[in-house]
């Protein structure tokens, strides 16, 4: 499954950003149904609060969520996708430096 | 009744108290005077340091959800520091490194002593500055990897050096952890001490340094260790303060009078006064334990200005003076100017001022190591309010990291990781914060008077002065740091 993630606004700072994830699809490229993604979002350092959203499908095969950065510093973006047949995904990028407000 | 009789009947009520002993306190006491206390609360230690190895090289490789960096940055750290404030040196008490170093001497007797000359603390001042260089430049905070290589590293350190040299050493003369507990300690509530002098006088064995032997073999030349005395040489009755005590409570079991206690004391008065302490010496001829407290101080703030936004400004800034691209030098720099310069120029221009003005006798260096050491509440203040920050706010991320860990291993008895556990709010440990740089203000404070009143009666507050502004500078430098935003970054060159 060729999954995309993308952030904006960018460069990314404190606050409300989008997360669009692209390229839920089948092997065919047609999309998939009955997907359930939820987004969280990790500091680096341990011991800060994890902030998490559901990404409702906003396209065919386009998923989209608002995720708080709640603090500046190295994030990490993690997707937590569950298929129709109950299987699961997990992706995940850095989000190097997110910046104050 | 005449106002004689009654002076003496008010000196009668205010006899002083004895003071609070743990090792009288029913069960705890029992507990500790048992000569296994020590192995038995080593275990879950080294039990809790080989899962977080093994979850830190073979789990998952996100920081905020693996036990080595979870406990290492968040919870290890945070007790540690708060046990010291509100105990003493209970980490040293526990731990695990000293559990596998005694197993491996029942095989391997260590043949040499450590040399003279390193005999002191200047290799663990530059290991302590290292480590607080590496945890920088590596972000070992973001790296579970790393995270346990520091621990199993720690591990082979003590088993080189212990299974080489006789005693203590490791404790005495390398580890930086114990030298950070050490230092701090000099503020701690307790202290291992003698109960009664006169025993001491009385006492023919001096078991409590010595400890106890018997012949082993055949020729009486062949001692096998009954009870160990004091391995980093610190004899009770001369024994002032924590500095070097590792509360392993040897003495204590050795003692054959029950002499020796964990007593409560003024936290931070044995700064306030410079007698000759066994195993160290006076503390005012100590250059190195001087180095140590600045590099403790300095370094508590050198280590919270790592984790605020201002740090990349700087950074970005030196490296474009510089024509520099790479993290090292830049970070090396910023810890010359923390560690060196800074320290170099607050603590000499103090000692100069307090020289000039107030007459106190002594040479230039000699009156700076006097009055560095009235600075280490200060530092520690620092660290319980950077440390005490992530413990609180992350108190309860063990519970899902704990959870997920067994999740992992396929015995999910805890139930599936709730992530959304994570501490106090901020409204709680902010002033808590500001509570510990305060505490730790008024302590530094206190130091340098008692100090300035012993060198100069008529002059105290002059000699007093300096000092009281080099107090300020760090307090309201700290305040500044913790008012900033924390931001924390791999990418240290980030503009």
């Amino acid at each position: 499954m060729p999954i995309r993630i993308h952030i904006f606004p960018q460069p990314v700072r404190v606050g409300v950003v989008k997360v669009v994830v692209t390229g839920v699809t089948d092997g065919l490229g047609e999309p998939l149904a009955g997907v359930h993604i939820q987004v969280e979002g990790d500091m680096a350092h341990p011991g800060m609060a994890p902030v998490f959203s559901d990404a409702p499908e906003t396209a065919p095969g386009t998923y989209t969520a608002r995720l708080n950065f709640s603090m500046p510093g190295d994030w990490v973006v993690l997707l937590h996708i569950r298929l129709a047949d109950g299987s699961k995904i997990e992706r995940q990028i850095d989000v190097r430096g997110v910046a104050g407000p | 009744m005449t106002k004689l009789q009654e002076a003496s009947q008010e000196e009668e009520e205010f006899v002083e108290a004895p003071p609070f002993d743990l090792l009288r306190v029913p069960l705890i006491g029992r507990f500790l005077e048992w000569k296994h206390a020590r192995t038995l609360l080593a275990i879950p230690m080294l039990a809790v340091s080989v899962a977080m190895i093994l979850q830190g090289l073979l789990g998952p490789t996100l920081a905020p959800k693996n036990l080595a960096t979870v406990l290492t940055w968040v919870h290890f750290r945070g007790v540690l520091v708060l046990a010291l404030l509100c105990a003493g040196n209970l980490f040293c008490l526990a731990c695990p490194f000293m559990l596998v170093r005694n197993a491996m001497r029942r095989f391997v007797k260590p043949r040499f002593n450590w040399p003279r000359a390193l005999r002191n603390k200047w290799i663990p001042v530059a290991l302590f500055a290292l480590l607080l260089f590496c945890y920088e430049l590596f972000s070992l905070w973001s790296s579970p990897w790393l995270t346990a290589w520091v621990i199993v590293g720690y591990f082979a350190m003590v088993l080189v050096v212990d299974g080489f040299f006789k005693h203590a050493t490791f404790c005495k003369y390398v580890c930086p952890i114990g030298q950070f507990n050490f230092i701090a300690a000099t503020a701690s509530p307790l202290e291992v001490a003698v109960r009664d002098h006169e025993v001491c006088d009385t006492c023919g064995t001096k078991d409590c340094i010595r400890g106890r032997r018997e012949p082993a073999g055949r020729t009486d030349s062949e001692l096998v260790i009954l009870q160990r005395g004091c391995e980093l040489a610190l004899f009770q009755p001369a024994k002032v303060g924590n500095m070097d005590c590792t509360f392993c409570l040897d003495c204590v079991h050795a003692c054959p009078h029950d002499n020796v206690g964990i007593l409560s004391r003024l936290p931070a008065g044995e700064l306030m006064t410079d007698p000759q302490r066994s195993g160290i010496g006076f503390f005012s001829r100590r250059k190195d334990i001087a180095g140590l407290t600045i590099v403790f101080c300095f370094g508590a703030l050198m280590n919270a200005f790592g984790m605020v936004s201002p740090v990349y400004t700087v950074e970005a800034w030196l490296g474009r003076l510089l024509h520099v691209q790479e993290r090292a030098p830049i970070l090396g720099l910023l810890f010359v100017v923390f560690l060196l310069v800074e320290p170099a120029l607050l603590l000499g221009g103090a000692a100069w001022a307090t020289r000039a003005w107030a007459g106190v006798q002594g040479a230039w260096l000699s009156v700076t190591v006097r009055y560095t050491y009235s600075i280490a509440p200060l530092g520690f203040g620092m660290w319980l309010a950077h440390y005490g920050y992530h413990f609180f706010t992350g108190l309860y991320t063990i519970v899902p990291v704990t959870q997920n860990a067994l999740a992992e291993l396929g015995w999910p008895v805890l139930g599936d990781p709730r992530w959304t556990l994570v501490g106090l709010p901020k409204t709680i440990v902010e002033p808590l914060e500001f509570g510990f740089l305060l505490l730790g203000l008024a302590g530094s404070l206190l130091i340098a008077w008692r100090l300035a009143e012993d060198d100069s009666e008529q002059h105290a507050v002059r000699a007093f002065t300096p000092w009281a502004v080099v107090c300020v500078i760090l307090f309201t430098a700290s305040v500044w740091l913790m008012m900033q935003p924390m931001d924390m970054r791999a990418t240290m060159m980030a503009g």
